[in-house]
């Protein structure tokens, strides 16, 4: 026996309204991360200029440009976008105290990192690439790391450690700017 | 005539209809907005790993993280590491359950844990930085005193404590996160981060 209309009609606005929030729920939970790497991906080139690494001040109770950052490190950060071609990565910190560049996706993963035990003292040279430039970008890399990022856009960003950076502000800022990005011809 | 007399009932029908459909995609679309909202907010980089006061995710920046794991780290804790690089444990009670206030007074104990380095950071219930007059965000391995027990002791809170001990300032209202960061963890933390011997969190007296 079939319900009578009425309850069939409200059964499937019931559903209407279950389907709906579902779909929404699950598309928002989804995008949220990604919606938010291309805030990030818009404001670091407004703040630093285009393909420039953005070097920002040591974090403070002024510093609210993303949520919990480290009172303890100082930063670089690049965005990248691999339509222009590979990004080759480089920097020479030479400190002997924890510094380490991650790469992140536009889905906000971080997908590598390297960390000065890692580098064991050698510079950090990286290719970072998208899967059809992985065999060009691997022959015209020959001493370089070639990574095969999982999305065309990223970030790359660089932590150095600060103990005192009053006192060794100089040593700290000669070892954050050794950090260098350019983008290759695709 | 007619038809005028006769189409008000249909017309009416149709509109009722209309307007109810739209009123359950409307009302679709605000509680999918809700519950995803609800679902990631407030979480930063905690997860359901708990040890003392303290609870953690394992997958924070992972590349294998779930979606609802990426989109909390993502509001709540945008650009974590993952595990094997830094570990976050986030307090937002103390060891007795209390949510943490930043007008009241805490003392954080611990053993520096296993990990290359650490730091423990206070943050405002929107997970930035408390400005204070002595520009002091968290103690860490380099600034904590260790007592003969080889442990060390923080105090929190808007005065600074008599006695000499380690204070990290908070303002006089509103809440408190705090965040343990471990650079480089051992191995045995990485796979088990509730084996990790947290800091205790205990109230002192009363609130300001």
């Amino acid at each position: 026996m079939s319900p009578p209309p009425t309850k069939r009609y409200r059964m499937g606005w019931a559903l209407v309204v279950l389907v709906v929030a579902i779909v929404v729920h699950v598309l928002s939970v989804w995008a949220a991360p990604r919606l938010i790497m291309r805030k990030v991906f818009e404001g670091v080139p407004a703040a630093s200029g285009t393909n420039r690494a953005f070097y920002p001040p040591m974090t403070s109770a002024e510093s609210r440009s993303i949520v919990m950052p480290s009172p303890d490190l100082l930063y670089a950060i690049w965005t990248y976008d691999l339509a222009g071609g590979p990004v080759r990565v480089t920097a020479s910190p030479g400190l002997d105290s924890y510094w380490s560049i991650a790469l992140y996706s536009a889905a906000s993963d971080n997908w590598y990192v390297i960390n000065d035990r890692q580098a064991g003292g050698r510079p950090v040279d990286l290719v970072v690439a998208e899967r059809g430039m992985m065999r060009s970008a691997s022959a015209a890399s020959t001493s370089a790391t070639v990574l095969e990022a999982p999305s065309r856009k990223g970030l790359v960003l660089m932590r150095v450690l600060v103990s005192d950076y009053a006192k060794d502000s100089a040593r700290y800022e000669a070892a954050r700017r050794t950090f260098s990005c350019t983008q290759g011809p695709r | 005539m007619g038809t005028a007399q006769a189409s008000p009932p249909a017309s009416a029908r149709r509109w009722k209809r209309w307007a109810s459909g739209a009123l359950a995609v409307v009302l679709g679309i605000a509680l999918g907005l809700g519950s995803a909202w609800w679902a990631i907010r407030g979480w930063s980089l905690a997860g359901p790993v708990h040890t003392g006061a303290w609870s953690t995710s394992t997958m924070s920046g992972h590349v294998d993280a779930d979606m609802y794991t990426r989109a909390r780290v993502a509001v709540g804790g945008l650009l974590a590491l993952s595990r094997d690089e830094t570990m976050y444990y986030v307090a937002r009670a103390d060891d007795s359950g209390a949510p943490l206030r930043a007008d009241c007074r805490y003392r954080i104990e611990g053993a520096p844990p296993p990990a290359r380095w650490w730091s423990i950071t206070a943050y405002a219930s929107d997970l930035f930085l408390f400005p204070n007059a002595i520009g002091r965000y968290s103690v860490n391995g380099s600034t904590a005193r260790l007592g003969e027990n080889g442990r060390f002791a923080v105090v929190t809170g808007p005065a600074q404590p008599e006695g000499g001990d380690f204070w990290l300032p908070t303002p006089k209202s509103g809440s408190l996160v705090l965040t343990f960061r471990l650079y480089n963890p051992e191995p045995g933390i990485v796979s088990t981060p509730a084996s990790l011997a947290a800091p205790s969190i205990i109230r002192i007296g009363a609130c300001a």
